[in-house]
This record gives C-alpha cells, sequence and structure tokens, in this order.
C-alpha cells in the first residue's frame, strides 16, 4: 500500500515537473515567450512612438518614451538601448531618432494597425471605441504576408477610419504638408496636425483652450484681430499672434461639407428628393451596396412606403423599390425637390 | 502572341503614387458617372406609354400587406393556412405510403428473406433497420414537405415573402440579423436543412450565419409528431376530457413559440458576441409582385427542395436503422447494448427529468427526428419487456392508438414531468445529421456547424435540468 | 495562352482556353463558352434553363444560385459550353460573387457574355451591363421580361438601344420562351466572329481623377499597345484592385489580347 502510494507520488511529481519545464509545449517555456513578447511589444510601441513624434515634428525624449509605455525610465532606457543595439534608433544628446531601418520597421507597425482598423470598420459590427485597443494587439500578431492579403482583401486603402494614411507595402508614407491656420478661408475644415511649443507662454495659452494635434476644426470667420474656429462643438476665439503657431491640414473630402443637413430618414412617404451625398460613416460593403442600389448624388429617390412598425422604409430609386433601415436612410443627405 | 513578362513595376508605382492625389473616396465619383450615362442611355431608348397605368396594383397590394392594421392579420393568416394545409393534407398521402412501404413490402421482404434462407442477422440489420428506417423517413417526410415547399415557393414567387421579411426586419435588426430571417425561420418550421439552404437569400455574411445557426429552434415537420402525441397524452389528460384537446394543442403552440423566442434571444447574444467581427451589411430589394407559375413552382420545387432534403435524410436514415437494429440485438451477456447504454446513462437522464430510454433514442435517432418516437416504443419494449406490443426487438413500430402509446409509455415509468421535458428536448437538442451536414455545406466552417450542433443541446438540458428541479419543488 | 491568337481568323473561338481550365471549365467537348451575367431577380436562370433545357429553380430573391451552374446547348451544329455566373449588381466591390463573375468574364475570355438584364428596371441594370462591356468586346444583351415591360406600357427602342451599345440587343419573355431562338442566333453570331461588336465604353469625366487616369492610361498605351480598354485597367489601378495590379506586374494583361 505504502509504495503504491510513493509510486503515484513520482508519478504526479513527473508529470508536473514536465509540466512545466516540457521543452515548447511546458509552462517555463509558455511564459518565456509571453515575456518575450512583451519585450517584442515594448520594442515595438517604441518605435512607433519615435515615428509619431518624428511625423508631427515633435521631439521624444526618455521621459515622453516611458509616458507612452507607462513603464519607469529605467526600463525605457533599456529599451532606448536595446533599439540602438539593433540599429534602430540613434541618441544624440538627449534626442532620440530613427534610423532608416527603426522608420521603416516603426512603418510596418503602423500598416498594420491602421490596416487593421480599416478591416474593423468595413468588415465588422465593432463599434468606433474598440477599434484602435483592438488594433493595438493585432499590429503586434500579422506577419508580412497576412498584411498584404489583408491589404489586398480591403482593395488596397489609402486612409485608416481616422483619415491618417496608411503606409504602403514598401513602407512609404506621404509628408504630411501642413498649412498655418490664417491661412484657411472661411467655413474650411480642417485638421491640426502640429502646435509649435516655442514660445511657451503661446503654447500654453492654446493648450489651455483645449487644442492638441489631430483635432477637427472648422474656420467660422477671420478678420485683422480675430480669428472664430469651431472644434468639437465648441466655438473658441484665438488672437492672430496665436494663430501662428497652429499647423492645419485643410480636409477635402469630409462630410461636412456636404451643405444640406436635411436626410433621407425626414421625407415622408410619398415625397420625393434628390440625394446629394453620403455620410462617411456608411463604410465598406454597406456602402458599395447602396451605390450599386443606384443611390448616388443626383439620384432622386421617393419614399414608398413604411413597413408595418415603422422601419425599414421602402424608397424606389431607379425603377426598383429598395427598403432601408433608418440607421442607413439618417446617414443619406438629400434635398427636397420643391426646394430646388 | 506571347508578351515577355514585363518585370517594370513602373506602372504600379506611378498609380500608386498618383492614388495619394486622387483619395479613397473616388470609388464613389465612378458609380456615379457609371450611372449617369446609364441614365442618358436609358432616357433615349425608354418611352413610357401615357401615363404609367391608372392603376398601380403593385402598391395596391404593398399598401395593404404593410398597413398596421392588415398587415399583420394577412402574414398570420397565410403562414398559418400553408401549415395547417400541410398538417391536414399530408396525413392521407403519409398513410397511404405506410402502408405500402411499411405494412406491405417490410412484411413480404421479410418472408421472401426467410423464404430463400437469409440468415436472420443479415435480414434484421438490412430489412428491420436499414429499410424499415428508410421507409419511415420516406412516409413521414415526403407528404408534407411536397405540400408546404411548392406553397411556400408559390408565395415567394409571387412576391410576397419579400414583403415579411420587410415587415419583420423591425424586430430582427434589434436582434442583430435580418429581416429575411423570418422567412428562413419559417421554411424551418419545414425542414431544418432547408431553412439552412434558404439563409442563402441572406448576402451579409454575419446575418446569415445567425440564420443558420438559429433555424435549429424552428419547430420542424419531424418533430411536430411528437409534440403532438406527447401532449396528447401528457398534458391533455391534466384537464377534463373536453378541453384536452385544446389544452394539448396549446402546449404544442407554446413549444413552437418558445422555440421562436429562443431563437430571437440566440441571435441577439451571437451577434453581441462570436459574431461580433463578422461582416454586416443590410440590403432589402422588393421586387415587383409577378404571377405565379403553378406547374413550374410545383416542378422545381419538387426537384430542389423536397426531393434533395429527402435523398440527403434517406442517406443518413439507413445506417441509422442498421445502427438501431444492431444496438437492440447485439448482445453482451445476454444483455443488448441499448440496455448497457440506457442503464449508465439512466441517472443522469432522470435527474434532469428524462430518461436513458429517451437519451439513447436521441442518440441513434440522429438521422431524422421522425424516428424518434418509432425508436422510442421499440425501446421501451425492450427495456420493460412489456409483450403484445411491436414486432420483435430492434424493429421499430408506430402504435395506432393513442391509449396504448400511454399505457406503453407509462409503463416506461413515464411521468408528466417526462412528458414536458420530452417537449421541451425535442425543441432542444442538436439538430438531426441531414441539417448538421447541410449547415457545414453551407458555411464550409467545423467551428460555427459545432457551434451550431452543441448549443441547441446545451440548451436542453440545462432548461429540462431546471424544469425538472422546479418540478420538484413545486410537487 | 490561346492557340488561335496568332491570325485573326473570324471564325475561330476566342476564349483563354488556359485561364478557363484555371477556373474548372473543361472545354473538351465544347467549340464556343458563354458566360451568362446579370443583376439578380432578372430572369437570368430562367434564360439560362430556356437555352439548356436544364431546370433550374428561379428564386426571387439574390443569392439563389450559389455557386456556379453550368450547362451546354448545339445551335447550328456548334457545341456551346454556357455558365451560369452569380447575379450580381456590379461588377467593382469586393464581395466573392463579383469577383467570380468579374475574372471569369475578364480572365477566362468567353466567347459570349450574355447580359441579362430586366426590361423593366432598364437604368439600374445598364449600371452592370456598362461595366460587363468596359471588359469583353464580345457581348450579347437579352432584354429579358419584356412582356412585364409591355404590362407596364414601357417600351424600348431596342434597336436603337443594340445601336448606342454597339451589340446585339434581343428582346425575350424567357418564361413564356418568347425570343430564345433570336438569342441562340445572336450568340451563335458574336461566337463565330459574323457580328463584330463595337462596346460602348464610358466616357464621362469622372470628378477629380481625369488627370491621374489619362497619365496611366498613356503609361498602359505604350507598354501594352494592343490592349482594348486601358481606360478600365486604368481605373482599376486607381482603385488598388488587388487581382489586376497583380495582372499588369506580372505581363499577364498582355495575354488578354486576341
Amino acid at each position: 500500500m505504502n509504495d503504491n502510494l510513493i509510486v503515484v507520488i513520482l508519478l504526479l511529481a513527473i508529470s508536473i515537473l514536465a509540466f512545466i519545464f516540457y521543452p515548447e509545449k511546458g509552462l517555463l517555456n509558455k511564459w518565456r515567450r509571453i515575456k518575450a513578447n512583451n519585450e517584442k511589444i515594448l520594442l515595438e510601441d517604441a518605435l512607433k512612438h519615435l515615428f509619431e513624434c518624428e511625423y508631427n515634428s515633435t521631439d521624444c525624449t526618455l521621459i515622453s518614451i516611458s509616458g507612452f509605455l507607462s513603464t519607469s525610465q529605467g526600463h525605457s532606457s533599456k529599451i532606448i538601448v536595446k533599439l540602438e543595439e539593433m540599429g534602430l534608433v540613434k541618441r544624440i544628446g538627449t534626442k532620440i531618432h530613427l534610423t532608416p531601418e527603426g522608420k521603416s520597421y516603426a512603418l510596418k507597425i503602423i500598416r498594420i494597425h491602421r490596416l487593421w482598423e480599416k478591416h474593423l470598420a468595413d468588415n465588422t459590427s465593432i463599434r468606433e471605441e474598440e477599434w484602435h485597443i483592438l488594433a493595438e494587439l493585432e499590429e503586434h500578431k500579422l506577419t508580412d504576408d497576412e498584411v498584404n492579403r489583408l491589404a489586398a482583401k480591403l482593395g488596397n486603402p489609402l486612409k485608416d477610419p481616422h483619415g491618417d494614411p496608411i503606409p504602403t507595402e514598401n513602407v512609404e508614407i506621404p509628408e504630411q504638408k501642413g498649412i498655418e491656420l490664417t491661412d484657411l478661408k472661411e467655413g474650411d475644415i480642417a485638421k491640426i496636425y502640429h502646435i509649435e511649443d516655442q514660445p511657451l507662454e503661446v503654447f500654453s495659452k492654446l493648450t489651455s483652450l483645449g487644442l492638441s494635434p489631430g483635432m477637427i476644426i472648422r474656420l467660422i470667420e477671420k478678420n485683422t484681430t480675430n480669428i472664430r474656429i469651431e472644434c468639437e462643438g465648441e466655438e473658441l476665439n484665438i488672437s492672430p499672434i496665436l494663430s501662428f503657431n497652429i499647423q492645419v491640414v485643410p480636409i477635402g473630402d469630409s462630410e461636412e461639407l456636404i451643405e444640406s443637413r436635411d436626410t433621407l430618414s425626414n421625407i415622408p412617404v410619398g415625397e420625393e428628393a434628390v440625394i446629394v451625398g453620403l455620410s462617411k460613416s456608411l463604410r465598406g460593403q454597406q456602402r458599395r451596396r447602396l451605390l450599386d442600389f443606384g443611390i448616388v448624388p443626383g439620384t432622386v429617390i421617393k419614399a414608398r412606403l413604411k413597413s408595418l412598425s415603422g422601419d425599414p422604409t421602402a424608397y424606389e430609386v431607379r425603377g426598383t423599390t429598395v427598403a432601408l433601415r433608418k440607421n442607413q436612410s439618417d446617414k443619406i443627405f438629400i434635398k427636397r425637390k420643391n426646394l430646388l | 502572341m506571347k508578351i515577355e513578362t514585363i518585370h517594370d513595376n513602373s506602372i504600379i508605382a506611378t498609380a500608386n503614387k498618383l492614388r495619394w492625389e486622387v483619395g479613397d473616396y473616388f470609388h464613389d465619383s465612378l458609380i456615379e458617372s457609371i450611372y449617369k450615362e446609364a441614365e442618358v442611355i436609358s432616357n433615349k431608348v425608354v418611352t413610357t406609354e401615357g401615363k404609367k397605368s391608372q392603376f398601380d396594383f403593385d402598391k395596391f397590394i404593398d399598401q395593404i400587406v404593410t398597413n398596421k392594421w392588415t398587415g399583420f392579420p394577412i402574414m398570420f393568416l397565410l403562414l398559418a393556412s400553408v401549415f395547417w394545409i400541410t398538417i391536414i393534407g399530408a396525413n392521407y398521402p403519409s398513410g397511404l405510403i405506410a402502408s405500402v412501404l411499411v405494412d406491405t413490402i417490410h412484411p413480404f421482404l421479410k418472408n421472401l428473406a426467410s423464404s430463400i434462407n437469409i440468415p436472420w442477422y443479415i435480414n434484421g440489420v438490412l430489412i428491420d433497420g436499414g429499410y424499415l428506417a428508410m421507409a419511415w423517413v420516406v412516409s413521414v417526410m415526403l407528404p408534407p414537405m411536397a405540400i408546404f415547399f411548392p406553397m411556400f415557393t408559390l408565395l415567394e414567387d409571387f412576391g410576397y415573402l419579400p414583403r415579411v421579411a420587410f415587415n419583420m426586419d423591425n424586430i430582427y435588426r434589434r436582434v442583430g440579423a435580418h429581416g429575411k430571417q423570418a422567412l428562413t425561420m419559417t421554411m424551418g418550421f419545414g425542414c431544418n436543412a432547408a431553412g439552412v439552404i434558404a439563409a442563402r437569400i441572406i448576402d451579409s455574411p454575419r446575418e446569415r450565419l445567425i440564420a443558420i445557426i438559429t433555424n435549429n429552434f424552428s419547430l420542424c415537420n419531424g418533430r411536430w409528431p411528437t409534440q403532438i402525441l406527447i401532449a396528447t397524452i401528457f398534458i391533455g389528460n391534466l384537464v377534463p376530457p373536453i378541453y384536452g384537446g385544446i389544452a394539448s394543442a396549446a402546449a404544442v403552440v407554446s413549444v413552437a413559440l418558445l422555440g421562436i423566442f429562443f431563437s430571437l434571444v440566440v441571435s441577439w447574444s451571437l451577434s453581441k458576441t462570436v459574431l461580433k467581427g463578422e461582416a454586416s451589411a443590410f440590403s432589402l430589394e422588393l421586387p415587383p409582385y409577378r404571377p405565379p407559375r403553378i406547374l413550374q413552382t410545383l416542378y422545381t420545387s419538387l426537384i430542389d427542395r423536397t426531393l434533395f432534403v429527402l435523398w440527403r435524410a434517406i442517406v443518413f436514415a439507413i445506417p441509422a436503422g442498421i445502427v438501431i437494429w444492431l444496438v437492440a440485438n447485439v448482445n453482451i451477456q445476454g444483455i443488448s447494448l441499448a440496455e448497457y447504454f440506457i442503464r449508465f446513462v439512466d441517472p443522469f437522464a432522470l435527474f434532469i427529468g428524462l430518461n436513458g430510454v429517451i437519451i439513447l433514442a436521441y442518440v441513434i435517432a440522429i438521422p431524422a427526428n421522425e424516428i424518434v418516437i418509432p425508436t422510442v416504443l421499440m425501446l421501451t419494449v425492450l427495456v420493460t419487456g412489456v409483450t403484445g406490443v411491436g414486432s420483435g426487438s430492434g424493429v421499430m413500430f408506430e402504435l395506432n392508438n393513442i391509449d396504448d402509446v400511454s399505457m406503453l409509455l407509462k409503463a416506461g415509468g413515464w411521468t408528466t414531468l417526462t412528458g414536458i421535458n420530452l417537449m421541451l428536448f425535442s425543441l432542444l437538442h442538436n439538430p438531426c445529421s441531414t441539417t448538421i451536414f447541410t449547415i457545414y455545406k453551407e458555411t464550409k466552417s467545423w467551428k460555427w456547424t459545432l457551434l451550431a450542433t452543441l448549443l441547441p443541446i446545451m440548451m436542453g438540458i440545462t432548461i429540462c435540468l431546471l424544469v425538472a428541479q422546479l418540478w420538484r419543488i413545486f410537487t | 495562352m490561346n492557340s488561335f491568337d496568332n491570325e485573326k481568323c473570324a471564325n475561330c473561338p476566342a476564349h483563354n482556353l488556359t485561364n478557363l481550365v484555371k477556373l474548372g471549365i473543361d472545354m473538351s467537348n465544347f467549340d464556343f463558352v458563354v458566360a451568362l451575367a446579370g443583376n439578380p431577380n432578372t430572369g437570368k436562370s430562367t434564360v439560362f434553363n430556356s437555352l439548356t433545357g436544364l431546370r433550374q429553380h428561379t428564386g426571387n430573391w439574390p443569392g439563389k444560385t450559389v455557386g456556379r451552374a453550368e450547362g451546354g446547348f448545339i445551335y447550328s451544329n456548334k457545341r456551346f459550353k454556357i455558365v451560369d455566373l452569380p447575379g450580381t449588381y456590379s461588377l467593382l466591390s469586393t464581395s466573392t460573387d463579383e469577383e467570380i463573375a468579374r475574372d471569369f468574364i475578364l480572365f477566362g475570355q468567353p466567347d459570349v457574355t450574355v447580359i441579362v438584364i430586366d426590361a423593366t428596371r432598364l437604368e439600374r441594370n445598364l449600371n452592370l451591363a456598362l461595366q460587363v462591356l468596359e471588359i469583353t468586346d464580345r457581348a450579347v444583351l437579352c432584354l429579358n421580361l419584356i412582356d412585364e415591360a409591355k404590362r407596364h406600357k414601357i417600351k424600348i427602342d431596342d434597336r436603337n438601344l443594340s445601336k448606342v451599345l454597339g451589340i446585339p440587343v434581343i428582346p425575350t419573355a424567357a418564361r413564356q420562351g418568347v425570343g430564345i431562338q433570336e438569342l441562340l442566333k445572336s450568340i451563335y453570331d458574336v461566337a463565330s466572329g459574323s457580328y463584330i461588336c463595337k462596346p460602348y465604353r464610358i466616357s464621362s469625366d469622372i470628378k477629380g481623377v481625369n488627370k491621374a487616369v489619362e497619365e496611366i492610361n498613356r503609361m498602359l498605351k505604350q507598354k501594352f499597345p494592343n490592349l482594348p480598354n486601358t481606360r478600365w485597367i486604368a481605373l482599376r489601378l486607381l482603385e488598388g484592385d488587388q487581382r489586376i495590379i497583380d495582372a499588369v506586374r506580372s505581363g499577364e494583361i498582355a495575354e488578354l489580347i486576341h
């Protein structure tokens, strides 16, 4: 009896040890791989951050990197040293720069990130808030081959759903061409791409207004003493002196440019309207299907009948009857016939 | 004229450079310009004589079938009468086919086999097993499908069914599905395999998968007889005899409605969880009404739907019949395999308010729900040792007298709880093998096939367990 | 590569045998291959059935014909293989169905593509028809459901339409078998080369891209002087269509000339 017990215990011990130390599939190895993966993620994230800094013409420091990676400065400097050993970054004084190899590595990561966001936006019903987080995970996983196939499937898109350019297969990305805020015309829509941090007083004044790169603004009015802009639902007044510190990129094809705010969902049954545009939030397959139905700018469309419960509504367009849900017709901009 | 492969990629490079200038939304402009030219051409060659006909027939029908007050009753009446005609109309031909295949040809084959001295086990495996299962499936499946599918197809041909999808879309949108799922679900009431194939009409991948996976919650044609029989025996008997019919009918309808409820709940949770990442795009065209072509519809729906599904069912039924015969007749130390299995699962089965016979019947009658009850009866005889009913061990049978069935089942230890739980389990269990196979064919994915198979049976076991526990608390 | 390409021969089949084999089409017993394209719900399957005698269920909704139906018929002692392509609204989007249809017409180079359209909804159906004409030189327009159009008092000047599109236009009512003989004759005429199509090509300006299209178009014309519709290829390249990019890169696109 006792002997049997010992045998059982021995067997158990061996299997536990095997479970931990078994090559490839063992626990220890798994843990090592997870750690290595984490290390890889940190390295790649650091590269990405450095690239963003250079693209937006700001300076990257150890402090900003450790902030971005949420690690200690000690750990960050280890990461930088590692990257330097790999020949991906170069340090000049306190400033850290990407080498050409580092730049193309970073662009590869950004390419995956933005393609994945595009994929989520076009092909899934995952909500906008989750795109970035999911892409952050995916960008460290996909192989070159998988990425290229994904790009082909998406029709080799140029921009991600946020309007940021997607680096190409040969890791090229167009240079940002910014203009000064004062160069915009009234009514123009643009994205803030850079806020100059010198002189400091001007910079802090601008940040206290809540402005930061990436925000979309619309110029409402400008004269010699004041520039009025709309930014995220707020109207701000900026004196011309401050405005020289803001560089923007005009956005040509924004849906905000569609004059009409009247949507297809507003027209009653029996009434006709002319389509003036489709919202940019109609994406991917959904957008293409509507276009195929002939729902393009200039098309006359007539509300034909509502379903039993009120949503969807059937519309007559180019001789056919097509049912659209309210969440689709809300995104189709029209002009009423009687107003033409 | 073979041109040498060109390695110069300057064209691609230029195109890629220019793409950045052109921007992402030029697809819109392209379609816009194609349509503009289409409009010009169309205006050149199309003339509409006089005013568009005085009376817009399509519009007239559309206004009636989508009206708040008339729309729903019309839909309900039409679909209900389709089912009613199917159930009533299938009775006679079913009996006829059964009398030929089961009552005439089966004994004839048996006699033939014994006259030429075929060993009893071969005779049992092939004639009592394989042949009888096939005969059963054909006689129970063919008539209802041959009636249901043509009627359904006529409604489809006429153009009414897209209007049903249009009317029902609001509900299905809320659960993340497509209005056309109302149609695949209705089709599922005829046959789940056909319902799964019908999901092709949904061209958005996510909604199509939802429709496929939830189709099994439609109580199919093969399960109605089980429901009706069990409800008559166990529910109808709870009330005074005059209300018996109503009570059992109400019980069957409740189970069917419960199935619709589950299909919506499962649709909703699938769209929120595992299918969140699948592509989704709503489109629904309402075609003009067209006079249906009766003869062609009869022909095509018979070929495309009825015989197609029937063939798949037969292919699965024959081996199952053989297995059924074998488990009842292969004995180890004087006890059949079936009894071993039943004894083994009985504690668990009784715990969830069913019994071992039911579990075994559902395992071996996986090819078609139609043969569940005959298998249950055969196994009950085998286990209880009741004499005087049935036609020998491993031979499926049905009893014409419902009191005999009731007596036999009660001898097998069935209670009202067993009855209720069997009705629930008949709704919530894995799809039949024909449907499973069809799901795989349609999705080309083991993952979704497995999900569609395991999800309902998990739900079935859980629900039966819950009901059994509640039953034990309150009685 | 097709051995008939060497000399211009009016009676020779034009299909691309190598690509057809790649697409899974067995051409061993056939002289010509015919593709059937069209919007969903235009009676495309009925036309297919009338031509082949097969019976395929015709549904009222898109997606009914899943997979590819194939059949055959003999006309004037020539054996025709007919392939029913999935019903699509367009050939430009990225759905699998549209890719199958597009690749078949472009790379398989059927001897004739029959475009089935609903006569009651000409404008909407022309969207697809014009896209098909962009990628093939040999097509026949089957103006189906002409009986229904008549009922709705819609009159279509099919001769004029044929002149505009540069291909035969045959009004049919496939359900009643009306016009099928004429359709067969047109298919034969185009396949055998006795009718030379001059397909209509989209030419109108596309907002803001003309310069880019012209630039690529020029380069394509230089590199592939015999390519019939370089403008369309240029448009596809600008849209980032991977299949076309690959075909231009490998030079495969040059083989699509006859």
